[in-house]
């Protein structure tokens, strides 16, 4: 599973680098070849514009990658740090902090991203900024509660009574203990901001035309599902084989560090 | 009780007031962002104070709030038409969706978490498992669309997508109550795994009692309180993933009343329909604690 996981991807990056390498270029428009089946020109065909859907799947996971990557570490540093002041200050400051991580919460799934992005506007930052302003919470909660049981360890204790700073003591004896837990919830992350990202891309609030996207180019395979079934096709595996390597690489991390992640 | 209830009040507040200050998110003027440049100064000035744009912030909410006590969430800026009637036409079709996808979750998962519990380690289990856990990680976009390919496109036994025939909400329940059947088989799976070497199941078959009397009367009645949990979380994303569902199959509930709404910067509807889906999920939510409060009486004590 752990090399199933690493090959397919190692697979995509291979590709996008090789896309980059050949100059593929997802906005050329061959109004010969639109809606066209795979062929030697083509190699996953071409979508309604006449656009390679190979060169557009290459670009769209290239940008899906970095929103991913960013919008985790953006996510994941706020929602430490918050984590961290809740659990290790405790009393007033949790309350109200565990308050409004609450009022998060109570929106379900993506919709309070939709909903940022909607009064946002449409684009690639705001959809960043959605995605930024309503990911934090889960790690505060993780940090929040580890951050708790962990300032009552004798360590940190004695580390408290010989003086030791507060940053010192956040920095230095709780947070490497939240190391794993933490690495383990951030690839899991990254799978799920690769799937908000699609979905808002999908329903148009995201990446914009004619940049490429994988939540766009779906929507516009839905949309052709008649005429050329094959669009569809390609970017639903495609996504489920990335879906699938990410979440199989986040089951084996979380073996191999021994982390039980509590949702 | 009590706590978890001033926990819900305090909630429903905080909700209702990030709501609200969403249309203040906008960026520049929300009014020229919804209007356009196409109209006069009058209009926007009446759509200001309509809104009530031109007022302090903190009265603004005050009248927010008072509004909605009556039910007034204001009116459409495209068709004019109150935003309560668009709700009431559209939170049915979504309620029915909903409920029909919990149906198909819970008539795959249940059974199907009993009998990979029942195999537990042999093959039959193993194939379960990797399938509800695979299937459980895939988005309701990708599961739609592959839905619609095999039943409608190649199979054609279904409808495409819309409203008109009683058959067009199988593809959309399906797509929404899969994804839960998957969640709700590994949730059964692990909570009847957990309680089939308790004691007191042991001690049931000691006594005689058939195989299925032994799973469904005392194994099951233990392992349902996960369950209902589960259920109950489960309806928040249920509720989310009809944003997306309900625009892949032009079902004309709320989720796709938001879309639209947002397509045609139409604030005041968004803003109506992100408060009534978290609304309905607080409730969702707090129904479910009760019932859990119900079911086992051990809660009581503990809190």
């Amino acid at each position: 599973m752990k090399k199933l996981s690493f090959s397919i991807l190692a697979f995509w990056m291979l590709a996008v680098f090789a896309g980059r390498l050949f100059q593929l270029n997802p906005n050329h428009i061959d109004l010969n070849a639109i809606l066209s089946l795979p062929n030697t020109t083509y190699l996953l065909g071409a979508d309604d514009l006449g656009r390679s859907i190979l060169a557009r799947l290459l670009r769209g996971v290239e940008v899906s990658f970095w929103v991913a990557f960013i919008v985790t570490a953006v996510t994941m540093t706020s929602g430490v740090l918050i984590g961290l002041i809740a659990g290790f200050y405790g009393g007033k400051v949790d309350q109200i902090l565990m308050q409004i991580t609450d009022i998060f919460l109570a929106f379900p799934g993506i919709l309070l991203a939709i909903a940022f992005a909607a009064v946002l506007g449409p684009g690639l930052g705001n959809l960043m900024i959605a995605l930024c302003i309503t990911g934090w919470v889960s790690y505060a909660r993780l940090t929040r509660g580890q951050t708790l049981s962990l300032r009552n360890r004798q360590h940190v204790q004695a580390a408290e009574s010989l003086g030791a700073s507060v940053p010192r003591l956040i920095l230095r004896h709780i947070l490497p203990l939240l190391a794993s837990i933490l690495v383990v919830e951030a690839t899991y992350s990254l799978a799920s901001v690769m799937i908000a990202e699609a979905s808002l891309s999908f329903l148009g609030l995201g990446i914009q035309s004619p940049n490429a996207s994988w939540g766009a180019m779906l929507r516009d395979g839905v949309r052709y599902m008649l005429v050329a079934p094959h669009y569809v096709l390609i970017v639903g595996l495609s996504l489920m084989s990335l879906i699938l390597a990410i979440n199989l690489g986040g089951d084996y991390l979380r073996d191999k560090f021994d982390v039980r992640v509590e949702k | 009780m009590i706590k978890r209830f001033t926990g819900f009040c305090t909630v429903v507040f905080g909700v209702l007031l990030l709501t609200f200050l969403l249309i203040h998110l906008v960026p520049g003027d929300p009014v020229e962002v919804m209007l356009g440049d196409s109209v006069t100064v009058a209009d926007r000035a009446q759509l200001r104070a309509e809104l009530g744009l031109d007022q302090p912030l903190i009265q603004q909410f005050g009248t927010y709030l008072a509004k909605l006590t009556h039910g007034d969430f204001g009116r459409s800026i495209h068709t004019k038409t109150p935003i309560v009637e668009l709700i009431k036409t559209r939170y049915p079709a979504t309620l029915k969706l909903a409920f029909l996808s919990l149906l198909i979750g819970l008539s795959i998962g249940l059974p199907l978490g009993i009998y990979a519990a029942l195999k537990a380690g042999k093959w039959q289990d193993l194939i379960v498992t990797i399938v509800s856990v695979r299937l459980s990680a895939m988005p309701a976009f990708w599961l739609g669309p592959m839905l619609m390919l095999i039943f409608a496109v190649w199979l054609g036994w279904l409808p495409v997508s819309g409203m008109e025939s009683n058959a067009s909400i199988v593809l959309p329940a399906l797509t929404l109550g899969l994804g839960l059947s998957a969640i709700l088989t590994r949730m059964t799976r692990t909570s009847l795994l957990e309680v089939l070497h308790d004691d007191y199941i042991r001690t049931a078959r000691a006594k005689g009692i058939t195989e299925p009397n032994v799973i469904i009367r005392h194994a099951l009645r233990a392992a349902l309180l996960p369950i209902i949990t589960i259920v109950g979380l489960q309806m928040g994303s249920l509720l989310a993933g009809t944003v997306i569902t309900e625009t892949i199959f032009s079902w004309d509930g709320i989720g796709r009343l938001l879309v639209e709404s947002i397509e045609k910067r139409d604030y005041p509807v968004t803003q109506a329909c992100v408060l009534v889906v978290a609304l309905s999920y607080v409730l969702v939510n707090l129904l479910t604690d009760i019932l859990y409060r119900l079911a086992d009486p051990r809660v009581k004590f503990a809190s």
